[in-house]
Parts: C-alpha cells; structure tokens; sequence
C-alpha cells in the first residue's frame, strides 16, 4: 500500500472540503477514490476538493476526480477544485479537460463560495 | 597341571583380546552407552560370572545402575542409598579394586538389599575413573564363593579403564560443542578488553571491558603498568615477547593468564598492533581476549588422548607385516574388520588398497624412501572403513630382521579418527577467536571507511599538535537496513583519555543505534540517554545526518555542532537546521531535525570545530573561508580533503584535534537513467523520484519536470498494465539528453495498441501526446517500444 497521499478532511457548513496531499498515481488511486467518496454524507450539498498541497496527479488520479464528479453529479452534489494559478498541475488538467466536470477555482474561498 | 596352565593361559588370552576390542570400540567413538553395554557382557562372560553392573556415580555422590548383565532390567535407575552402598561405595573410597572371596568372612561392609535377594556369594568391583576423577564402578558377582586371580582382578581393571577412558572422550567432546557455543556469544556480543599504549610501551588507555573485568581504576592501569596484572609465572615471558615486539614494531600476539577481579586467573589471548597517524608510530592499540575455557578444553583433550595413547600401546588392533620386496604378507584380524576386506585381498601388492585418493602420492613417496633406507616408518593417512567412510590411522613400523638379514617390515596401525578431526575442529576455533580480536581491533581504529555503492567517501583524522596525542573527534559512516547512509561526525569535550574513552563509547553507540533507529533525531537521542546514564559529565558535539541514495532526501541533526557544508554545482550552502543541544547536555534534550537534497555530484563536507576555530578569527569569518577553499574548482575527494586541511590549518601548530569526512553522491547515475522495474505500480514513484533528480540537474524549470516526469510515467503505467503472460513482468526505461532534447525510451514485452474513448488510458495517451514535442510507438516481435523526445526551454548546462 502506497502511502504517498493522504486526505484530510473538514466541514464548512453543509461543504466538505478535503485537502489533498502528495502524489496520486496508479498505485494508490482507488485510496484516495474511497477516501474521498467516504468523506462526502448525503446530506452534504457539495465537496471541494483542494489540490494545493498535490504534488503529483497522473491519469489514474485524473480518472478518479471524473468518477467522483460522476457519483456526486447523480447525487446532485456540486464538485469543485481548488489549483492555485502557478500550479505544476494545471497542463494536465487543461489536457484532460477536467473544467468540463468541476469547475477549477484559484483559492478556496471562492470554491467555497461556489 | 599342564592343562591347567593352558587353560588359564587361553582365558588370559581372551580377556587380553575382549579389552584390545572394547577399547577399539571406544576410540572408534562408539556412544557411552553401547560402551558400557559391552564392558558389563565382556566382563561377565570373560570372567564366567553370572551378574555384572555398572553404577554411576551422582554428582551428590550417590551411585546409580546404569548398565546391568544377569541382573533383572528394572534394577537399572535404582539409586544405592548412602551407607547401604556396600562393596561398590566401598571400592570408590579406598580408589582400588576390591575382592571379595566369600561374603561369609567379609566385615569391611555389608550387602545391599540385591545382593541378599539374590544370594550373592562372592563379588568383584573396580572403580571407574581417569585422573583421580571418579565416574564409578564396575561390579561382578556370582551365588558361589570363588577365588579370583590376578588376571582376574588386572582384567576387571582395564575394562573399567576403558569405560573411564570413554567417558573422559565423551566429556571432552561436550567441551569443544560448549566452548563453540560460547565463542559464538562472544562475538555477537564482543565484551572487548581493549587498551592503548604511547610509543614508549606506556599505558594510557584501557576501555571499560578491561577494568570491568580486573576491578582495578583507570588510575591503577595507567602508565608502565604492562603486565602487572599477568599471572606471576607468566610476567617474565609476557614482557619478554612485548619487548621484542615494540622494539621491532611486530604484531603482538601473547596467551597469559589474567587477574580477575574475583581473584581467579583466566587465560587470555591478547593481540596488539602498532598503530600510526600520517606515517608517525603513537604505540599499540590491542584487545584480550577470553580463551579460558578453549585452554582447559585443551588440557582435558591431551590428558584424554594420554589416556587412550597408553590403551593402544596394550592393545596393538591393526597389524600387518611384509616381506623383504614390500608386498604384503601378514594382517591381522583387528585390520579385516577395520578394512571389511578378507586376507586374500589384502596379500601382496596392495600398500594403496583402501588409501584416500588425496593421501596416496604422500604414502607412496614416502613409503618408497624409509623402504629404500629401511627406516622406522611413521605417518598418519585416511584409510577406507568397511563402513565407506575414510577415517584417519596412525601407522607405525620397523624393519625386521632374520638371521642379519633385511626380512621386511611389520608395523601397526590405530584408529585415531576422531583425534584428528577434534584437532580441526580447535583449528577452527582459533581461527574464530583471531578473527573476532581483529574485528575488535578495527573497531577503534579510525582510518577505515566502508565502501557504500553510490557513494565515495574520504576522511581525515589529525591528533591535535602537541601532548595530547589523543582527542574526543571521532566520524564513522554505515549503511542501514533499509538501504540509507547514516554519517556522523562529532567532538567529545576536553582531551586525553576520558574523552577518547567517552568518544569510543560514543562511536559504538551510534554505530548500534543506526541500525535500529529510524531518524538521526531518535539515535541522537538514545546517544544523549546514553551519556547522560553513564553519569560522567561527558558532553559532545555532534552532527549526524541520513542519506537516502535513490533519493537524494538528506534528514540531519545538529547536537550544538558546526554546520555541514554542501559543495554544489552552483555553489556551496550550509545546513543550518536541525540546531539542538549538545549531547550530554541535557536529560529531556530535544533533537531537532533538518532536511535537504544532495544532488548529485554535489558533496558533503562534515568537519569538527578543530578545522575552523581560531582564536584571532570570528567564527562566521571562517565558516566563509571554508566554502570558499571547498567551493573553488572541482576536485577528487582526497585532494579536497587534503586541500581543506592545508588551506584552513596551515602549516602552525594544532591546538585541537581535527575529524573531517567528506561524501560525495556518485555523478554517474544522472548522466542518463538506464532501468529495468518490475511491472507493478510501485514502481512508479521510485522512478519519479529518479526523473526529478535527473530533471533538476538538467536544468529542466519545476513546470518542465512535472510534465515530463508525468508523460514518462504514463507510458510506464502503459507497460505495467499490458504486461501479461509468463515471460517477463518488467519493463526497460532509457532516459538521456540529446544537446538540449531529452530522449526517453520505454521498453516492455508485451502488445498494446491505443485505447479510445474516455478510459484513463485514452488520457494518458491524450497527456503524452500534449506533452512530448513528438512520441511514436514501435511494434515489433519482442514487444513495445515508446520513443519520445522534448526540448528543455533553459537548455542544457555545461
């Protein structure tokens, strides 16, 4: 078991917000998928989920935050990003395209805000 | 009349050949048990009696039955109690053979209980025993009244010698497994007495092992005190042999007996070696070594083989004779059952017959030359058993004469096999005990390194100038388990031998508690506990620091110790994190730790406060004229080190003691990566790691490292995902710079082809294709190959 990411999570009123630390690779993509669905109650109206701390995506971890925004879209729960603007992530995320299922705020203030 | 004598005569006879037998039977090893089975039945059935037994003699002096013949079975275990011990208790006190004729007219002692049940009338018994060491006692007895005769009573004698010499062999045997075992434990546990002397054979330094084991003061042990605690008999020898050596600057190897502080005298080896500082001689450095119980070992094995020596001599076992051309023409049956062979096979030409392949050449040349000279013959070989087994002889033989006239040889020949091998196995255990002295003896000395893949390493040790020969620095570097580097360096306060006592203890302390601890924070720690337990107000300074290879990932701590300094590509930098209190300092100290990256190429400089301290200079002065001396030009280890010293120290007069270790992350691996990884997902981040190093020593900016270490690696997780079948669950990874491209090649030996749709493969190939300038993949018998290429926007460094 790769121990290269980890989760944290918070409540901000009826938003979880999970920070996201490490490197997610295929080694340890379905972890941090659990961790991340684990954290979102029914109740909750949306997750944030928050890749300032990421050092490392690849397309493994591309396709968990696609199926994540899938589950939480039939729930009718909001998926939302946070990528500060000098983020080495931000080439990937425009290759995959992953603005058309979250939308990718530069702070988490305004993911809060929606 | 005449018949009478033949008759006794012929019985004599056969209780000689019954006892030459048993004590074969004994020297080829046989168990005690089945020994002492077969000296009761002899006893009984040469001696045409009806019972025989043989009791043991208890370690709380009570005799026990051990072996029985006549006697009913479920005697055997009974216990005679004291004073109801009758004949047998009485024969063990007055230590000699005792008969008894008639019971009717016997006062000395009373039967036992058995001896009423069973009528007995009449009994013989000698006590069993080598050198005054009682075992016990052989008993034969009868329901009639009987005169026995002297070779009645000389023949019970040696049947029990034979027992006795059994159980000396068997203890001795127990000896030698002990003394292994216990040899063992030494070295895992080395109890080191280690000493030290100045030139003039003067001790100035002996460790704790030592006066923990004399119960003597360091102030008692210090100074010409060489041998004063040595056996009075063993003084003039032992100062002797240490003169000589001193003199001509030898090796010093000696075995004395030591004081113990209990008051016994225990044999000791001691081993001592000169020992230099840039070509100077400073005196010996040495260890002793416990061999005490190899010694008494020694002792019982040549009072065992007196023993049996004297037993062969009566009972000639093996014995052949030849005529006057060499061949063969006499041997007796003692040599066809060693042999297994019958007496035709033997007759003639067949000197060699049976002789060990290996052993032949010897024997034939030499047998050739004391034949031609008709001299004694005398030598030791491996001779084939009936049961297969070659077992070692000793063979011995004179030339015979008829009438004046050479008639050829008749010799004989012993069994000597588990002699020998008893000797290899002592041979083994000297070798054993040289070897752990010396691994003792490298422990202190500070001149050595060890060779870590990666990495090289160089260090310098210098005494400080004057008198004080002796410091508190110390370095030492390992490798840990779990494939990281530990290094330290530090600085004992004060000088002369307290502080070279506390920084040996120091040393070992770190050299264990690096290969169980997990952080330099939690082996500085147990280092601190350590000194603060021992009670002596020892402080230190020390910096100690963990190196991940693959990594590059340094995590360091700084016990109130100088800096570490980094010589990089662009520059130097110190490590200025991790400050804590000095070793010694304080009970709850807390080590705090500090983190960075040794590229590489890039090279560590650790130093003690001798190298940069001076008076006259502010500290922080110094420090930059350190980096400056170890960042101007690149440079081989050594000429860095030796640069370092004479730049810094100058050619004046030491007032400290210097440590310097220098350790430099092997270039070589960044040039390019060549890998081969297992087809798995953990390898993935191990590879990461890899690109970046290579990525920042290429120039390549954070954005450029990320992307193409991520492209790289979703071509890999390609290959891990398509390997399949039995072959080869591997994959081959090439990364190289071409001017200012990077070339990256990844290798696997299975088929895919391109994936669409919205699958997270069809996204890796997507962030490939985004990328890498460009990128094509090649199909062939063998497998897969990806190609791709992309240029590094800052180009590449010279």
């Amino acid at each position: 078991m790769s121990t290269a990411a980890e989760v944290s999570v918070e409540l901000n009123g009826a938003t979880v917000v999970a920070r996201l630390t490490g490197e997610v690779d295929m080694a340890n993509a379905t972890y941090v998928h659990d961790e991340l669905l684990r954290s979102v109650p029914n109740d909750a109206v949306a997750l944030v989920i928050d890749l300032g701390p990421t050092r490392y995506l690849d397309s493994a971890a591309i396709a968990l935050l696609f199926d994540i925004a899938r589950r939480l879209g039939t729930r009718r729960q909001a998926l939302r990003l946070v990528m500060p603007p000098d983020s080495p992530l931000e080439r990937v995320l425009t290759l995959t395209e992953m603005g058309s299922v979250a939308p990718i705020h530069e702070t988490l203030a305004s993911a809060l805000a929606g | 009349m005449a018949g009478g004598d033949g008759e006794r005569l012929g019985r004599s006879a056969r209780q000689q050949v019954a006892v030459a037998e048993l004590g074969q039977q004994a020297l080829g090893g046989s168990e005690v048990d089945e020994l002492f089975a077969g000296v009761v039945e002899a006893a009984a059935r040469e001696l045409e009696l009806e019972f025989a037994a043989l009791l043991e003699l208890t370690r709380d002096g009570r005799l026990l039955r051990r072996t029985v013949h006549g006697l009913p079975m479920e005697t055997v275990g009974d216990v005679l109690p004291p004073g109801e011990d009758g004949l047998p208790g009485y024969a063990l006190r007055v230590d000699s053979t005792v008969v008894v004729d008639d019971y009717a007219s016997e006062d000395r002692f009373v039967k036992s209980a058995m001896q009423q049940q069973l009528g007995i009338a009449s009994a013989v018994a000698a006590p069993i025993g080598a050198r005054g060491r009682h075992f016990g006692v052989i008993v034969v007895s009868c329901r009639e009244p009987r005169t026995y005769s002297p070779d009645d009573v000389s023949f019970l004698q040696s049947v029990a010698n034979v027992a006795g010499a059994a159980v000396e062999r068997a203890r001795a045997d127990d000896v030698v497994r002990d003394s292994e075992r216990r040899f063992r434990e030494l070295a895992d546990t080395a109890p080191a007495l280690m000493w030290m002397t100045d030139p003039d054979g003067h001790v100035i330094f002996v460790n704790e092992g030592w006066l923990r084991f004399t119960g003597r003061t360091l102030a008692d042990e210090l100074g010409d005190t060489f041998a004063s605690s040595a056996h009075p008999q063993d003084r003039e020898e032992l100062v002797e042999a240490w003169d000589q050596a001193i003199k001509t600057r030898d090796e010093f190897r000696h075995e004395y007996r030591l004081h113990r502080r209990d008051g016994v005298y225990r044999w000791v080896l001691e081993v001592g070696v000169p020992r230099y500082v840039a070509g100077e001689f400073l005196g010996y450095v040495g260890t002793a070594t416990d061999i005490d119980e190899r010694k008494a070992m020694e002792e019982s094995l040549r009072a065992s083989e007196h023993a049996f020596r004297e037993l062969a001599d009566s009972a000639p076992v093996m014995i052949w004779t030849t005529d006057a051309d060499g061949l063969v023409t006499f041997v007796n049956r003692g040599w066809l059952e060693f042999t297994g062979r019958t007496l035709q096979d033997e007759l003639g030409d067949t000197w060699a017959l049976g002789v060990h392949p290996d052993d032949v050449p010897e024997v034939d040349a030499k047998w050739t030359g004391t034949f031609a000279e008709r001299d004694g013959w005398e030598h030791e070989y491996r001779l084939k058993h009936h049961d297969g087994e070659y077992r070692w002889i000793f063979e011995r033989g004179a030339p015979r004469f008829e009438a004046g006239r050479f008639a050829g040889y008749a010799g004989s020949a012993t069994d000597i096999h588990e002699r020998k091998t008893m000797e290899e196995r002592l041979r083994q255990i000297y070798e054993r005990e040289h070897r752990i002295a010396e691994t003792l003896q490298r422990s202190l000395l500070p001149e050595r390194l060890p060779v870590i893949e990666g990495l090289t390493m160089s260090a310098r040790y210098l005494p400080a100038g004057h008198g004080e020969a002796i410091g508190g620095d110390w370095y030492d570097a390992v490798e840990l388990k779990d494939g990281r580097v530990a290094v330290v360096v530090g600085d004992v306060v004060g000088h002369g031998l307290r502080a070279a006592a506390a920084m040996g203890q120091l040393r070992n302390a770190f050299r264990a508690y690096a290969l169980v601890g997990s952080s330099p924070s939690e082996v500085m720690g147990r280092m601190n506990r350590l000194t603060i337990g021992a009670g002596d107000d020892t402080i230190a300074t020390a910096l100690l620091l963990m190196l991940d290879r693959e990594t590059g990932q340094l995590t360091y701590t700084s016990a109130g110790h100088p800096p570490a300094l980094v010589v990089g590509r662009d520059g130097t930098r110190f490590l200025e994190d991790g400050r804590s209190m000095p070793v010694g300092a304080a009970d709850a100290a807390v080590f705090r730790e500090g983190t960075a990256v040794l590229e590489g190429g890039e090279t560590l400089v650790l130093y003690t406060d001798g190298l940069v301290e001076r008076r006259d200079i502010p500290l922080d002065r110094r420090l930059e004229e350190l980096a400056e001396v170890a960042g101007s030009g690149a440079l081989e280890l050594e000429d860095l080190c030796d640069r370092l010293l004479r730049r810094l120290l100058g050619e004046g007069e030491r007032a400290d003691d210097v440590a310097l270790i220098a350790v430099r992350a092997e270039p070589a691996a960044l040039q390019r990566i060549s890998l081969r990884l297992p087809a798995e997902p953990d390898a993935l981040l191990g590879l990461r790691r890899r690109l970046a190093r290579f990525l920042h020593s290429a120039g390549a900016t954070e954005a450029e490292s990320y992307e193409i270490t991520l492209a790289i690696s979703e071509t890999c997780g390609n290959a891990i995902e398509h390997a399949y079948g039995p072959g080869d669950a591997s994959f081959q990874v090439e990364v190289e710079l071409d001017g200012d491209e990077l070339v990256a090649s990844v290798r696997d030996s299975g088929s895919w082809r391109k994936s669409r749709g919205a699958s997270h493969r069809g996204r890796g190939l997507k962030i490939i294709d985004g990328i890498m300038d460009s990128s094509d993949v090649v199909r062939d018998e063998r497998g897969t190959v990806v190609n791709m290429r992309r240029r590094l926007s800052a180009g590449v460094p010279a």
